[in-house]
């Protein structure tokens, strides 16, 4: 049969060019892997969910508790319908898995572009693979935050309504904007098919065709080698071939990683949508962003408000908390590779502690996303008693600058002084071969 | 390599391909933009979604009690979720609650215990005392006004509203001024009085509520319900 199908398909040509790709042996390389996972896994269990969903915002009768017949217990459909996975067999569990499913993708993925960062793997010739990977984190967390909002709950509801009014506040075209995205003025009749089709449509159209992009340019480029090729084989590739080698590894992560999510998504409960409610006009309190965007939720909080009239534009606090000051972020993120002007093409992972600059930076600037993301706690803090309304943006300003510095200074500090002892070792190595000869 | 530049009279072969994708790339352009038009549905102003207006009654908005009137007795500090109910064309009552903005916040306090909020700072409209009741009941729309979010009540102080969203404050006995965070504007004022024992709108919110950018925006909106509504 191999035979037959290899006139037809040519597989051996598929074998040597593709089915033979070495993979290094390291288990830092296994972060991509883990995240190319949870997306499968999350189009799985996203299939069967929308086979139960029903996307629509018109009220029907909740068949749970249909209420009285001059007075019946109107709910969105779409709500009735979450209602109703819940009520499935391994419904809710299906809802647990796709939910961690979609943190631990995120979760994988940022990982791995620390990775890559840390050691150096985003220099020439990697560096459009670096962009596409940063255009797979943001439309990542589109399509979570679009996922959020299907179950059309009160949480999910105030959440739409916040995405609302952050796209509504870019100055000049927001209103426009916010009514062509969201189907109308909100809450539109039409918002929830809407959102359903970029949840299940676009966004993860757009994932899996910059996946597809990103795999092939690292196939092309070949990933970087670990330390260890250097002294094995220099300027070779060395590594196991993804036929026969890597895909039994790949296989195990794959079963054990998604046997992990399954296990603790039956004992950790997500998004109870009994518990929110269909949407109601009660006021809701701890309402928080999914943790990766926890950081633009926390610059919202502590930024003053003020809004600044240009040319019958107005720029708000709103526009420069969320757009502004998250796109100087991201711009900075994207930027990474064009600090580096090497004219060489990179073969090796580098050693973190060599570049001690690009270390300390990336350390500061993960500070300053998780003192962020804490200054999103900010109500909790003020209500703990831990700060006042009156001191509490002063000290979270100061913390938003100041730990990213100390963070800074201090891993300079410390990468100095690890490589002034290990100079020293060297040199004492050497002295005593000296003394050998 | 040749010496001559070859003259053709006729287009090339690459002029031609270069109009030729202008072209292409120029309607495709224009027909997306048509596209992104029709993404963007047209807004029918309905009874349902207008603002409140003079004569407007505040009904319960608890699902239990929705579209019963709100007595004085029933009010607290604590505020109790309402809607504005006019009646349409036909003199049919209509609850307003097509419009987030319309959702309401009636709270009672002493009535001494209101301040005139001095100016500057967020409050940009001084808070008039006729608002309020003989009684001391105030509503306010109850969407913050940065994010649009329902704002409940400070936990430590029930005179103080905490935006669970971005954490806004604002004082409820100042005209609900913003106190602390990113809030732009006061949240807009409902001014009531009390009638045969009901809350009765006397005029529609005193300042621009939550998605207008600015009074003018909010004055030019107003015309247009009083041309549609009347």
């Amino acid at each position: 049969m191999n035979q037959w199908l290899d006139d037809r398909l040519h597989l051996s040509r598929l074998n040597d060019k593709f089915l033979r790709k070495a993979f290094p042996v390291h288990h830092s390389f296994f972060l991509g892997e883990i995240t190319l996972f949870s997306l499968i896994v999350l189009i799985i269990t996203g299939i069967l969910l929308a086979l139960a969903y029903e996307p629509s915002n018109s009220l029907v009768v909740n068949s749970f508790d249909p209420g009285t017949k001059a007075d019946p217990n109107l709910v969105p459909a779409a709500y009735h319908s979450a209602l109703k996975i819940n009520a499935m067999p391994f419904g809710d569990m299906l809802r647990r898995i796709h939910h961690w499913m979609a943190n631990i993708m995120v979760a994988a993925a940022v990982i791995h572009m620390m990775r890559i960062y840390f050691t150096g793997a985003f220099k020439k010739p990697r560096e459009i693979n670096w962009w596409i990977g940063m255009l797979l984190l943001i439309f990542a967390s589109l399509t979570a935050v679009t996922g959020y909002i299907l179950p059309y709950d009160n949480y999910a509801y105030n959440t739409v309504s916040v995405i609302y009014a952050i796209t509504k506040s870019v100055p000049w075209v927001g209103d426009w904007l916010a009514q062509a995205a969201f189907a109308g003025r909100f809450p539109g009749d039409g918002i929830i098919p809407r959102i359903y089709g970029y949840h299940i449509m676009l966004l993860p159209g757009i994932l899996l065709a910059l996946t597809g992009a990103h795999m092939l340019i690292m196939i092309k480029q070949k990933h970087t080698q670990p330390q260890y090729a250097k002294r094995l084989a220099y300027k070779k590739i060395v590594g196991v071939p993804l036929m026969t080698q890597q895909t039994p590894i790949m296989l195990l992560l794959a079963l054990l990683f998604t046997g992990l999510v399954v296990l603790f998504s039956a004992f950790i409960p997500v998004h109870p949508v009994e518990y929110y409610g269909p949407p109601s006009p009660d006021p809701i309190s701890g309402i928080k962003p999914d943790w990766y965007l926890l950081w633009v939720f926390g610059a919202l909080a502590i930024i003053p408000g003020f809004e600044l009239e240009v040319l019958g534009g107005v720029i708000s606090a709103e526009f420069v908390g969320a757009m502004l000051f998250p796109g100087i972020i991201v711009g900075a993120m994207f930027a990474v590779p064009m600090l580096d002007r090497s004219k060489d093409n990179m073969y090796y992972a580098e050693n973190p502690t060599n570049h001690p600059v690009r270390l300390a930076a990336g350390v500061a600037f993960l500070a300053m996303m998780i003192v962020l993301s804490v200054a999103g706690y900010k109500i909790e803090l003020i209500q703990g008693g831990l700060l006042t309304s009156a001191n509490a943006n002063t000290i979270l300003w100061i913390l938003t600058i100041g730990v990213p510095a100390v963070c800074y200074a201090a891993t300079l500090g410390i990468v100095r002084m690890i490589r002034a002892l290990r100079e020293a070792d060297e040199r004492d190595a050497l002295a005593h071969s000296h003394a050998d000869d | 390599m040749t010496r001559y530049k070859k003259q053709d009279p006729e287009i090339t072969r690459r002029k031609f391909i270069n109009v030729a994708m202008g072209t292409g790339a120029g309607v495709g352009v224009l027909s997306l933009v048509s596209a992104l038009g029709s993404a963007k549905p047209a807004f029918r102003l309905t009874p349902e979604k207008a603002p409140p207006i003079k004569g407007d009654i505040l009904v319960h908005a608890a699902a239990d009690k929705e579209g019963q009137p709100i007595r004085v007795s029933e009010l607290s500090e604590k505020g109790v979720s309402a809607w504005p109910m006019g009646k349409d064309k036909e003199g049919n009552p209509v609850i307003r609650k097509g419009e987030p903005n319309n959702q309401l916040a009636v709270y009672r306090f002493e009535r001494d215990r209101y301040k005139v909020p001095e100016e500057g700072g967020h409050a940009h409209v001084v808070l008039e005392l006729n608002g309020i009741t003989a009684d001391g009941v105030v509503a306010y729309s109850n969407k913050c006004t940065h994010a649009g979010c329902a704002v409940p009540n400070d936990p430590n102080d029930s005179t103080k509203l905490f935006c669970p969203c971005h954490s806004g404050q604002y004082d409820l006995l100042q005209g609900c001024k913003v106190i602390g965070g990113p809030p732009p504007r006061s949240m807009p004022q409902l001014p009531i009085k009390l009638e045969n024992d009901q809350l009765v709108v006397t005029e529609t919110f005193v300042t621009a509520p939550y998605g207008f950018l600015n009074e003018a925006d909010w004055e030019t909106y107003l015309e247009q319900v009083k041309e549609i509504i009347g």
